[in-house]
């Protein structure tokens, strides 16, 4: 067990996982999600639960996974964003942020962070960096943003736009941690012309029945919570932003690819965000 | 895997025939062989009696532990109900395949079986990740490293075994620059920089081929540290190989002196893969490690 930085208990519902595979943890599930290896017996059992009393999850957690590659695809190429600030990163799979960048542009310039020391271990062994550009790896709680702005502006340049993205992670965050002021307080950080991109469980996107399952089995089964927001809740994080086109959406409906199957299935919001 | 049905009505899903290499196929068809006995409802027993072989057998088949024989597999269909003209050409077509000789097999004299199933496996592997807590991982050894190994392990054979066993080792490398290498990942205890295999000389080179591979985009090398204290890898060495294919579970790999355990049941598979995840997030990161070797070849 790693003890060098225990959880620190109650703050809010604050801390970092402990590393403990008997029980369901976001990072895993999403793994599974996703069709990958890197999870335990009890990720699967609480996302076999899960996708039962609301099968539209494992669509989501797919469609999360393409939002990503499409929104960083359209920064990199469309808005000419070489810096990115990857949030809540996740276990690697195919089409990680830097690799998206640095297809577009080499010298894309990519710090991650999580929490999750075990994430951190494998961002560090997979997520190796074009030589042209380069990547950074930041072990942090999304709600330490000063830590977080404070090791991000080693590697990045604070002068210039950073597109920050936050994917399916603000959920574990809870109205008293106030995550609109987190949000609020990394892009205050960086300059005009910088970039947000958010998805988010959609609380009005499952019907009450799914909802209440699912919030059920998370409470029960996994080490995170998932609280839902709203349209309105989302478009919060965004408050004196332009929304690029075509706004707050499911993530499915954000500049689908042509073929990807008939968007507005997931439960999740997507947008991105570009700063006045 | 509770996403793939348990029958699946297409034999070949997942099998992209011309780019998977012989191991993978073995298993591949085993584990299909698997999925047909268990939807005819037939035993192992039953299934080794047709083909005059034992229930043990059966199993180490269906893992693709041991070639397939092209008169079993046909008797074996039929006993399931493949009766199909079509399906079994293809599937004694591709047992076939699978039985294509490999690049060591010149080696056989000098290399236990065991050992020749592993280095199938790793070289079909798209993952390799190991914890090492006495040698160097083979992949990384130096010439003079192998040959300090091959002797202390073989004290009384001739110069001319050692040196076909070097060659061997060393031939397996060619996995670190082929196109498409898999990802090695490897965690090591401090113990194995400190242990002068081959003396100075020979430990100093091989910290320079250790920082050198580690730079490639595809190796990542971590150290535990003694001042780390206790760590999860009391088990000893062991390899986790990872599979492309879906379907495919992990195997453990697990050498002893006279043999070599592998674990494929998934329940097993997750102790270790725990520990080499909690190892990895223990160890110093790979650029703290880069720094550390260089201090410890400082000092050697």
């Amino acid at each position: 067990m790693t003890t060098d930085e225990a959880p620190a208990p109650g703050a809010g519902g604050a801390g970092r996982p402990p590393f403990d595979t008997s029980v369901a943890n976001q990072a895993r599930i999403y793994d599974y999600l996703l069709g990958g290896k890197d999870n335990y017996a009890a990720d699967r059992a609480a996302v076999d639960a899960v996708l039962k009393v609301a099968p539209v999850l494992g669509f989501s957690a797919k469609a999360n996974r393409a939002f990503l590659g499409r929104a960083v695809r359209y920064l990199a190429a469309e808005a000419g964003v070489r810096q990115f600030l990857d949030i809540g990163t996740g276990i690697p799979t195919a089409g990680n942020t830097h690799q998206v960048a640095q297809a577009i542009a080499p010298e894309s310039r990519v710090v991650y962070v999580d929490y999750d020391p075990v994430v951190l271990a494998h961002a560090r062994a997979l997520l190796s960096s074009h030589h042209a550009g380069a990547t950074e790896y930041i072990d942090a709680d999304l709600r330490d943003t000063d830590t977080i702005l404070g090791r991000a502006a080693r590697l990045l340049d604070f002068t210039q736009p950073v597109a920050v993205t936050l994917l399916m992670i603000l959920h574990v965050i809870p109205d008293s941690d106030n995550p609109h002021a987190i949000v609020a307080k990394v892009m205050d950080a960086l300059p005009s012309g910088s970039y947000l991109v958010v998805s988010h469980l959609g609380s009005e996107l499952l019907d009450e029945e799914a909802r209440q399952g699912f919030e059920n089995i998370v409470n029960r089964m996994a080490q995170q919570q998932y609280i839902g927001r709203d349209h309105e809740e989302m478009a919060r994080f965004y408050e004196g932003m332009d929304l690029v086109e075509p706004g707050l959406v499911r993530v499915d409906e954000w500049r689908p690819d042509a073929g990807t199957g008939e968007p507005g299935r997931s439960a999740l919001w997507g947008a991105v965000g570009r700063k006045r | 895997m509770s996403t793939v049905g348990p029958s699946g009505g297409e034999p070949f899903s997942g099998l992209d025939e011309s780019s998977v290499d012989a191991t993978v196929l073995r298993i591949l068809l085993g584990s299909q062989l698997r999925r047909l006995r268990e939807a005819a409802g037939i035993t192992p027993d039953r299934a080794g009696y047709e083909i005059r072989a034992s229930r043990s057998k059966i199993s180490r088949l269906e893992n693709g532990r041991v070639k397939l024989k092209s008169r079993d597999v046909a008797d074996l269909l039929t006993l399931y109900g493949v009766t199909e003209e079509g399906m079994r050409s293809k599937f004694l077509a591709l047992v076939d395949q699978s039985n294509a000789p490999d690049w060591w097999t010149k080696y056989s004299d000098i290399l236990p079986d065991w050992f020749e199933t592993y280095l199938g496996l790793e070289a079909a592997a798209v993952t390799i990740r190991s914890f090492e807590l006495q040698f160097v991982h083979g992949l990384f050894q130096t010439e003079d490293y192998v040959r300090a190994v091959a002797r202390l392990r073989l004290k009384t054979a001739g110069a001319d075994e050692i040196e076909r066993r070097v060659a061997v080792r060393l031939k397996r490398q060619d996995l670190l620059n082929r196109p498409n290498p898999p990802r090695i990942w490897v965690v090591m205890d401090e113990a194995v920089l400190r242990r002068p295999v081959g003396g100075p000389t020979v430990m100093r080179a091989q910290f320079r081929r250790l920082i050198e591979v580690a730079e490639l985009p595809h190796v990542t090398v971590q150290v535990v540290p003694f001042a780390s204290g206790c760590h999860a890898g009391e088990s000893g060495s062991f390899t986790v190989l990872r599979f492309a294919e879906r379907d495919l579970p992990d195997v453990v790999y697990l050498e002893q002196l006279t043999g070599a355990t592998y674990l494929d049941q998934r329940s097993d598979v997750e102790h270790y893969l725990e520990v080499v995840d909690e190892l990895s997030s223990e160890a110093l990161t790979p650029d703290e490690t880069t720094s550390f070797i260089e201090q410890v070849a400082r000092e050697t």
